[in-house]
């Protein structure tokens, strides 16, 4: 049996699984990325404000994503932290047509990171500047500068401009993920 | 001191996120001139500014949403005051915009003029409206028309219209045009706007539907019907009000609070067509703002004036520095209310009752402030400054504003409750046993005690009998030694300092001879004469010591002061050598 495990481990034929935990202030479109990730057959049409968190499942080429789908409204992000410890990797949302809360999305990063359960560990990080498609949205370089991304020294991170409406982005930061992941678990 | 001080200003910065500063954002308002409202029904909040510009022109009535202007509408004079309210039950829940500007309220529904409402004329003077009529059928000159009115202005009840008073100013060759041109018109007298409010009409809930509440120069407050604009009510004052503050439901009870500019704060209710109560302040109010069912008052000396809804005052706190606005902080979600006041020295003070809170340092003098949902966060902080900035901050979700308050006080640790272990059983015993046998205990202490000092004098007189000591005890060679080691070793220079001690024998014959392990040491001169001792002098005799190990280990060099002739010494001084700490150069 156990042979037969690693034998298939080895071939890819089982996936594996990863934890992912998505967050980010409320409105910046974190229900919408994990809709479109999902096959087209389980998409929803509407997309409601979450309350408390959500559990879905979606997969690529070689993982099994479980995300954890966290309420972004404030007095939801108190729970955020207790799913830190058992994410594998975790994908931060961030609206970058909301120029006046790019400073709470950056608070609310601060206190991720500096969590015990975070600091120390080399645990990958994507960023999605959501809503591209915005006249005045900003770029994913200067999200990433207001952000303070550039200290992130101790873990991988990465940042995607997405539009999550139509998808595009997302796939590129999934990629990413995917082969953090993999060359994290082997 | 000043590190207490920069240590107030991290936390201070801690509570607040700085979302935005413009400093050239162009915007130059008060307090009363600026709401926040979801005017789209999108869930966002907007900022509604009524600009006062330059005073004179570009009156703007402005919105913002998120860092950037929206849309701004051209308003005609200086707005006095702006309240976004619901007037109607319409879907969806969009408020309207009520500007107050000179006798007018302009008001706004989806940023466009929708309703323009004009206070209701004056009684005009009898008199002056005669001697008008007679200017008109140029019966009289402007001369005798100047005359004429300036007798009325001096006597009459009733006070001239603004057309009469702006005649009487001016200079004689003016005069006649002024009249040609306005002899036409008939006479108005008209009342100006100083504040306005809103009042729900007979609903609680956050989006119902509101009257407005303004408060005339003529010393009246008019209640307005939200949908019909009629006068629902009308209340007269003793004087000219400032601020208001309303509160209630007009259908059920009511309360306004009117800071009036004789320095009185008046109380109505409804049902009374005259001030309930009223407070006398020692000097003019600045602010007003209401916290719970408490008022909180700003004024011109630099203080702050808590009172009941009944008037009856509460506390008074001295501030630094004279107030420019005032603006209640009202977070809902965590139900924390306090009151901001921007002061002249360009801080902002949080005040929770008369407790300091919190200060924000601005970068410029805050000439307006306003707190609630700004785009879609709850704790926002909007502010203006005096040139025309605009500051956006952030309440962070972390922040905790203490109860106590920030001044002086019998410190947090005095109240902490220390941790005592329970008494053991032995600790019981052991108590017992000594109430027991206090006096055999306190016996057996005594005697052990001496037994103590008994040892201690025998061991000091044996030591004296051997001349073991610096000191030498023989009446015939009084000397004293003391001896210092110098260096870090392996060399040392061993230095003793001899003294003579006596009044006036000198000491002779004296020798110095050292004892030590020669394993350890080696001294260059093991034994030397001492030269005559003069009574009183200080003798330094310099020797040097080499250690001869390097294991770091020390030990004991014993000083003799030997008399010629004597096999005992007179004197003994046991050196504790230090541990050479130079063994590489051995």
């Amino acid at each position: 049996m156990n042979l037969f495990h690693k034998l298939s481990n080895w071939l890819r034929l089982k996936r594996q699984e990863a934890n992912v935990l998505c967050v980010g202030l409320d409105n910046s479109g974190k229900s919408t990325i994990i809709n479109q990730l999902k096959p087209s057959s389980a998409q929803t049409q509407d997309i409601v404000p979450t309350i408390g968190f959500c559990v879905e499942k979606f997969s690529t080429s070689s993982l099994t994503f479980t995300v954890f789908d966290m309420s972004g409204q404030g007095r939801y992000r108190s729970l955020w932290e207790h799913y830190y410890r058992d994410a594998h990797a975790i994908i931060f949302v961030i609206d970058s047509g909301d120029k006046v809360r790019i400073v709470v999305a950056k608070e609310e990063l601060d206190m991720l990171l500096h969590h015990s359960d975070v600091k120390h560990r080399r645990i990958p990080i994507l960023f999605f500047a959501n809503k591209s498609d915005l006249q005045d949205s900003l770029s994913s370089v200067k999200v990433s500068q207001m952000m303070g991304l550039d200290n992130i020294k101790n873990k991988p991170w990465h940042i995607c401009a997405s539009n999550a409406l139509t998808g595009e982005g997302l796939q590129e930061g999934v990629d990413w993920l995917q082969d953090q992941i993999r060359s994290l678990k082997s | 001191m000043s590190g207490s001080e920069n240590k107030d200003i991290n936390e201070v910065n801690s509570k607040w996120l700085d979302a935005h500063y413009d400093p050239v954002a162009n915007l130059y308002t008060f307090s009363s001139c600026v709401a926040l409202a979801d005017l789209n029904g999108d869930g966002e909040s907007k900022l509604v500014v009524g600009d006062l510009g330059s005073g004179a022109s570009n009156m703007k009535l402005k919105v913002f949403k998120g860092t950037s202007l929206m849309t701004e509408n051209t308003l005609l004079d200086l707005p006095t005051g702006l309240v976004a309210f619901h007037m109607d039950q319409n879907e969806p829940r969009t408020p309207a915009i009520a500007v107050a500007s000179g006798p007018f309220i302009y008001v706004y529904k989806n940023l466009r003029p929708y309703f323009k409402f004009t206070l209701p004329p004056l009684e005009v003077n009898e008199l002056e409206q005669e001697v008008w009529s007679q200017a008109r059928e140029d019966k009289i000159d402007p001369m005798s028309l100047k005359e004429m009115l300036e007798g009325i202005r001096n006597k009459a009840q009733v006070p001239l219209s603004v057309r009469s008073l702006k005649f009487l100013m001016l200079e004689h060759q003016d005069m006649e045009s002024f009249v040609n041109m306005h002899k036409q018109q008939p006479i108005r007298r008209q009342t100006v706007i100083t504040c306005i409010g809103t009042l729900k009409k007979n609903m609680a809930d956050e989006d119902a539907v509101s009257c407005l509440v303004i408060g005339t120069e003529n010393m009246e407050i008019y209640v307005l019907d939200p949908e019909a604009f009629t006068i629902l009510s009308k209340i007269s004052l003793p004087s000219t009000p400032a601020f208001m503050d309303v509160t209630g439901q007009f259908d059920v009870e009511f309360r306004i609070t009117v800071a009036c500019r004789n320095g009185n704060i008046y109380i109505l209710r409804r049902d009374s067509k005259k001030p309930k109560y009223c407070i006398e302040l020692s000097s003019h109010a600045v602010g007003l703002v209401r916290v719970n069912k408490n008022i909180v008052v700003g004024c011109t000396q630099e203080t702050l004036h808590g009172c009941t809804q009944k008037g009856k005052k509460l506390w008074t706190t001295y501030l630094p520095a004279s107030i420019v606005t005032m603006g209640l902080m009202d977070h809902k979600s965590r139900g924390f209310q306090a009151v901001l006041v921007g002061l002249a020295n360009s801080e902002v003070h949080m005040y929770r009752d008369k407790n300091l809170v919190n200060i924000i340092k601005t970068q410029d003098v805050i000439t307006s402030i306003c707190f609630g949902k700004y785009g879609r966060e709850d704790g926002s902080l909007i502010m203006t400054t005096k040139g025309g900035g605009l500051i956006i901050k952030i309440l962070k979700r972390t922040a905790v504003f203490d109860e106590k308050d920030t001044t002086p006080g019998p410190p947090v640790a005095q109240s902490v409750k220390l941790n005592v272990p329970k008494k053991t059983k032995l600790y019981v015993d052991q108590t017992m046993r000594e109430r027991e046998n206090a006096v055999a205990m306190h016996r057996a202490f005594q005697m052990d005690l001496y037994r103590l000092r008994l040892t201690a004098a025998r061991a000091y007189v044996k030591a004296l009998e051997s001349n073991l000591t610096p000191m030498s005890s023989s009446a015939s060679e009084p000397l004293k030694m003391n001896a210092v080691v110098q260096g870090l070793g392996p060399s040392f220079k061993l230095t003793l300092n001899i003294q003579n001690t006596s009044v006036c024998r000198p000491s002779m014959n004296l020798a110095i001879s050292f004892w030590y392990d020669e394993k350890l040491y080696s001294l260059k001169t093991s034994f030397f004469k001492i030269p005559l001792l003069v009574p009183g002098l200080n003798y330094p005799i310099d020797t040097f010591v080499e250690c001869l190990s390097d294991k770091g280990i020390s030990d004991v060099i014993k000083v003799f002061v030997l008399q010629i002739g004597r096999s005992n010494p007179l004197l003994t001084a046991h050196i504790n050598m230090p541990v050479s700490e130079g063994m590489a150069l051995c």
